[in-house]
């Protein structure tokens, strides 16, 4: 049989179809504003590079912050039990999953089974996602890639703030003017974001297998830095952005068709309960 | 076919009369010569209570859990005590409404804002005393103010020289209070206002202790609305009437006849701080799942008080009838006051420590039975904020699941409803592995 | 020795706290206290031997503090914890916490369940300091804690050694005040920064070698010249506050600071203890009538704040043209008073700007708004 995993977050939509577990296509676009929209669109992609008509599909379970926003979705899982999933499938060692995306860093603690035994989420502020990442460079002036690469050149660690994504950018604008190493400035910013994402996956406990997950993991400039941070070995599998749709097709091979109607008849409940 | 009986408290229309005419006699009183003051909810009412004449208090923290509740109220309140007062948007969230009420020259209840004759504020953490000094400030400096300490050390460290300094501070309070007000305190009604006082927080502890029954007869979100009682008046006869007289025997029957807070209560959950005033209806949504918030040492503690006995148990402190005291005077009436309020209020013990706080909680989760606990990170509140994150551990510790999340007890602008329900929905159906049971 | 020679020793200690603590260890042979708060009575500290360090961060994200203390404890709070959890204080025979603000008391609490300190103490500072009654409960809080050092460290404290602690601490005191005096002069001969790196290093050395040190510092300062110009003569006031980047800052733009009402400045060490028989009473005495920190700073029967007359004082025998107010992220007894020290200040002619701080700071950003407040109080000085 072949399902489908569908990842909705803040910034991008992740697809994966999947056959017996192999991944058959996998596709990757924009969330924009019509987040459903964007869902509708870029499944379409997925099926047609899978070579695929809808009826195809037995299953399609949607996760991410906006996942319940997939109308054509069988259910919907949260994104942290999605990341368990697809942790547990391509990794059965793991125990701790940080995931870094666009807008929410959290920390994961898994069974041996998969399951979410703790989480914790960075809550208040954009240090510790990609969004500080993105900033970062954009005051350095180089792509991400390049502040990354820069970064595995530093020798020095520079303290800087890790709490708020303002002070952050503020004080890498002083560094420049101090005239500061750029590669030196990247790691400090690779730094700070690793300290943080970590003081959130301490919250959890650090166990091995330590894996990370999300776009962020691409970034080796970080994941030197927080390898450095937690003084252990951190495992990032190919393509670590698909890992929480690859979560949710996994799901929807056993099966969690209740858990959508469910959400959506509480959602509506709460909405209702708001406005009285 | 539901898991357990349930109904709705026969006392619940009684408590609501009884908070709304708080606020009415508080608003009124100077119409009928009666005199208004200011204070804490710690802040040992029964002391101004005893003025002769008639006197209402308005207490500070449940006034701004009030304005807490209505989050289109509350941001505008707190907006006017940040944009024009100009405090900073982190301190306490009561405090905030609480000024910006002030500041508006509004009474939440309607009106303007009420101008006290007096200010009898205790102070314990870094903002009780300052609370009110800054009100009476805002207000233009002219409210006699008087503040004691009640910070005088954990729960079991009170000997002699621990209650003669605040027995003493309570003397000072007296001829303060004679001196303004040139009214004279009535010994009579000060004896039965701590006799009252006993009353409110031992049978309240007392009703608390009862949760420890499978199905619990109280839920946290129906509890709030009953405590409320003692925060806003413990020394008043019909408060003290209602915990012991109405709640408490309700409760036991309910115990007895095994009626449920929740039908189908599968999961008992340990608590921690206010919630988030303004979206409670979040209980209602765990509820769905058969989970039922039944114990937390903010609930049992902000006016109960317990003490440990010889087993190493929590339970409720002795009422005076058990201790077999009756009160002789003025000096016994205070002592008696201040050691109930410094043994007895738990709630005090997170500011001596985590070590105290996580022993507390420790005994509450295994003797309330709780299966998980789910902690509000309360950014509105250091107090009652106070060792979260190693109650957490400690709890974790016990093999009890654990989820956290962030939020402010009235600031609405600090809580993430949206996103609080994803984190809910993930630990009730990933973590504890619970089904919905009920619509 | 040259002022900058003497200067350079308390800024090593600042830097090198650790080194100098287990240094002290072996050469003394008496144990090491951590404390989180001035309220600490180091009188009775030195009279037994014991050497009190105050416990500040590290100028690092707290990242092993956060499952400890979430974001909203004050930054240099979780600092303090994250230090105690990467083991830098693992020579401590013990640590103390007061009746604090509650920020630190987070710090301390979370200390005694993960940090293998052997020894650790409440001790109870009553908040009530304006009424007698706190005197008499903070004189048996004293008693409690001598015999509880006594026990600790197995041996009884004298009269005689308490007349030393108390000495120790009040020679401390003057010393560091006469040095301050010198930062009336037109041209102080030592910046605002340097005076802060000698309060710091108070708090983290032996007294006895920092008096030695101050009084061969007193001697120097009349000749020492500094090669700058003063500029704006400019107050800090605040929260707990070891930031030197942004001092230095502050005194290469245009200002210098010439005194400051914080906990790591002058509110430290601004007052003294008045020798007495009874010496614990005269302690106590002390600790309630000193400067308070703000969440003291409330009286029993009037709502006056000490502590604003004060700054007002200070101020006004500093020449101060501006005050800085620095308040560290979160810090609830600082943003109790801020909005209402403001207002008594400008009414008192005396502008201010204030600057929220974390474990580091913009210093970038900062200056560039230092020099907006430095141009504006100059401005202003052209039109008086």
């Amino acid at each position: 049989m072949i399902f489908a995993g569908i990842d909705v977050g803040g910034k991008n939509v992740h697809i994966v179809i999947t056959k017996d577990g192999t991944i058959l296509a996998k596709v990757e676009g924009p969330t924009g504003i019509n987040k459903a929209e964007a869902a509708e669109k870029l499944y379409e992609e997925a099926l047609k590079k899978a070579g695929l008509k809808r009826g195809d599909i037995s299953r399609v379970v949607a996760t991410g912050s906006s996942g319940s926003r997939v109308a054509f979705a069988d259910g919907v899982i949260p994104d942290a039990a999605a990341d368990a999933r697809g942790v547990i499938k391509l990794i059965p060692s793991a125990r701790t999953i940080i995931d870094v995306g666009a807008e929410e860093g959290r920390a994961i603690k898994i069974g041996p089974e998969g399951r979410v035994l703790d989480f914790a989420i960075n809550e208040r502020c954009a240090a510790g996602t990609g969004t500080f990442v993105d900033t970062m460079s954009r005051a350095l002036e180089v792509s991400v890639e390049e502040m990354a690469k820069l970064s595995l050149q530093s020798t020095r660690s520079i303290p800087m703030n890790a709490q708020c994504a303002v002070f952050g950018e503020s004080e890498v604008v002083s560094l420049i003017h101090q005239k500061t190493p750029k590669h030196d400035i990247a790691r400090a910013v690779h730094d700070a974001i690793a300290g943080r994402v970590s003081s959130v996956a301490r919250i959890v406990g650090l166990e091995k297998d330590v894996v990370m997950i999300g776009g962020v993991a691409k970034n080796t400039g970080f994941t030197e830095s927080l390898k450095r941070d937690i003084g252990m070995d951190v495992n990032v599998p190919d393509d670590p952005e698909f890992v929480s749709a690859l979560g949710a097709a996994t799901a929807a091979a056993t099966g969690v068709l209740e858990e959508k109607v469910e959400a959506k008849v509480v959602e509506k409940e709460m909405i209702e309960e708001g406005k009285s | 076919m539901a898991k357990y009986k349930t109904k709705g408290l026969d006392c619940w229309n009684r408590a609501k009369e009884l908070r709304a005419k708080y606020y009415k006699d508080y608003k009124e009183a100077h119409d009928r010569g009666a005199l208004r003051w200011e204070g804490g909810a710690w802040s040992f009412d029964a002391i101004p209570q005893a003025l002769e004449g008639e006197v209402h208090g308005l207490t500070e923290e449940p006034y701004g859990a009030s304005i807490g509740a209505n989050p289109e109220l509350q941001v505008r309140y707190q907006e006017a005590a940040e944009g024009k007062w100009g405090c900073a948007r982190d301190l306490c969230a009561y405090l905030r409404n609480y000024w910006g009420s002030i500041v508006l020259n509004e009474f939440a209840y309607g009106g303007e804002w009420p101008k006290a004759d007096f200010i009898f504020q205790n102070h314990i953490c870094c903002s009780h005393a300052k609370w009110l000094q800054v009100a009476a400030e805002i207000e233009g400096g002219n409210i006699p103010f008087f503040c004691f300490d009640v910070g005088a050390g954990a729960y079991d460290k009170i000997g002699e020289r621990q209650i003669n300094y605040v027995v003493e501070q309570l003397y000072d309070g007296i001829d303060f209070l004679e001196k303004v007000t040139k009214r004279k305190i009535d010994d009579e009604k000060l004896i039965q206002n701590v006799k009252n006082t006993y009353d409110s927080a031992c049978y309240w502890a007392k009703a608390c202790e009862l949760n420890q029954a499978i199905p619990a007869p109280l839920d946290e979100k129906t509890m709030f609305s009953l405590y409320v009682l003692g925060t806003l008046e413990k020394s008043h006869k019909d408060i003290a009437h209602f915990y012991k007289d109405e709640l408490y025997p309700e409760v036991k029957d309910r115990v007895a006849n095994k009626i449920a807070a929740v039908a189908d209560e599968q999961c008992r959950v340990l608590g921690d701080s206010q919630p988030p005033w303004g979206f409670l209806r979040i209980f209602r949504y765990l509820e769905k799942y058969g989970i039922v918030s039944i114990a937390s040492l903010y609930t049992f503690s902000l006016i109960g008080w317990w003490t440990i006995d010889k087993a190493g148990k929590l339970v409720p402190y002795p009422t005076l009838e058990e201790q077999g005291i009756t009160i002789k005077d003025r000096d016994h009436a205070l002592r008696l006051l201040a050691e109930g309020e410094l043994k007895g209020k738990l709630m005090w013990v997170p500011f001596y420590g985590a070590k105290y706080k996580n022993d507390i909680i420790t005994k509450i989760a295994k003797q309330w039975k709780c299966d998980a606990s789910i902690i509000h990170l309360n950014r509105g509140c250091e107090g009652t904020a106070q060792h979260q994150m190693e109650m957490k551990i400690a709890v974790q510790n016990l093999g009890l699941p654990v989820m956290t999340f962030e939020g402010n007890m009235a600031d609405e602008r600090e809580f993430d409803e949206g996103r609080t329900t994803r984190f809910i929905d993930l630990f009730v159906t990933e973590t504890l592995g619970l089904k919905k049971v009920a619509d | 020795m040259e002022a900058s020679e003497i200067l350079k020793q308390f800024s090593d200690v600042w830097e090198l706290r650790h080194e100098y603590a287990k240094d002290w260890k072996q050469k003394r042979g008496g144990k090491v206290l951590g404390y989180f708060c001035t309220y600490a009575p180091e009188e009775v500290l030195y009279a037994a031997n014991v050497l009190p360090v105050r416990i500040l961060g590290g100028h690092e994200a707290p990242t092993l503090a956060t499952p400890h203390m979430f974001d909203m404890w004050c930054p240099f709070s979780r600092d303090c914890l994250n230090q105690g959890l990467q083991g830098k204080y693992d020579y401590l025979d013990g640590i103390m916490a007061t009746n604090s603000c509650l920020h630190p008391r987070q710090a301390f609490g979370a200390w005694t369940v993960h940090v293998p300190t052997p020894w650790n103490y409440w001790f109870v500072m009553p908040n009530a300091v304006r009424s007698p009654r706190a005197r008499k409960f903070l004189r048996g809080e004293l008693e409690e804690f001598k015999k509880a050092i006594e026990e600790w460290t197995g041996a009884k404290i004298t009269d005689k050694e308490l007349d030393e602690g108390i000495d120790i601490m009040n020679t401390n005191r003057r010393l560091m005040k006469q040095v301050y005096e010198f930062r009336k002069a037109d041209n102080p001969p030592i910046t605002g920064s340097e005076a802060m790196t000698m309060v710091w290093a108070s708090q983290l050395m032996d007294k006895r070698e920092h008096n030695d040190l101050l009084k061969q510092l007193v001697d120097a300062l009349p000749q020492r010249k500094l090669d700058r110009d003063t500029g704006v003569r400019l107050m800090i006031v605040g929260s707990e506050n070891d930031d030197r980047p942004f001092m230095e800052m502050v005194e290469t733009v245009g200002g210098t600071f010439v005194i400051d009402d914080h906990c790591t400045g002058s509110r430290y060490f601004w007052d003294e203890v008045t020798p007495d028989n009874d010496r614990l009473q005269a302690i106590a005495n002390r600790y309630c009538d000193r400067v308070p920190c703000p969440n003291k700073d409330w009286g029993m029967e009037d709502i006056s704040r000490k502590r604003f007359t004060h700054i007002l004082k200070l101020a006004q025998d500093y020449g101060v043209q501006g005050v800085i107010l620095v308040q560290q992220k979160f810090c609830d007894p600082h943003e109790l008073d801020i909005p209402s020290l403001r207002r008594y200040l400008e009414s008192n002619g005396i502008p201010c700007y204030f600057l929220e701080f974390e474990v580091t700071v913009p210093v970038g950003q900062f200056r560039i708004r230092v020099e907006a407040f430095l141009e504006q109080i100059q401005a202003e000085e052209l039109f008086v």
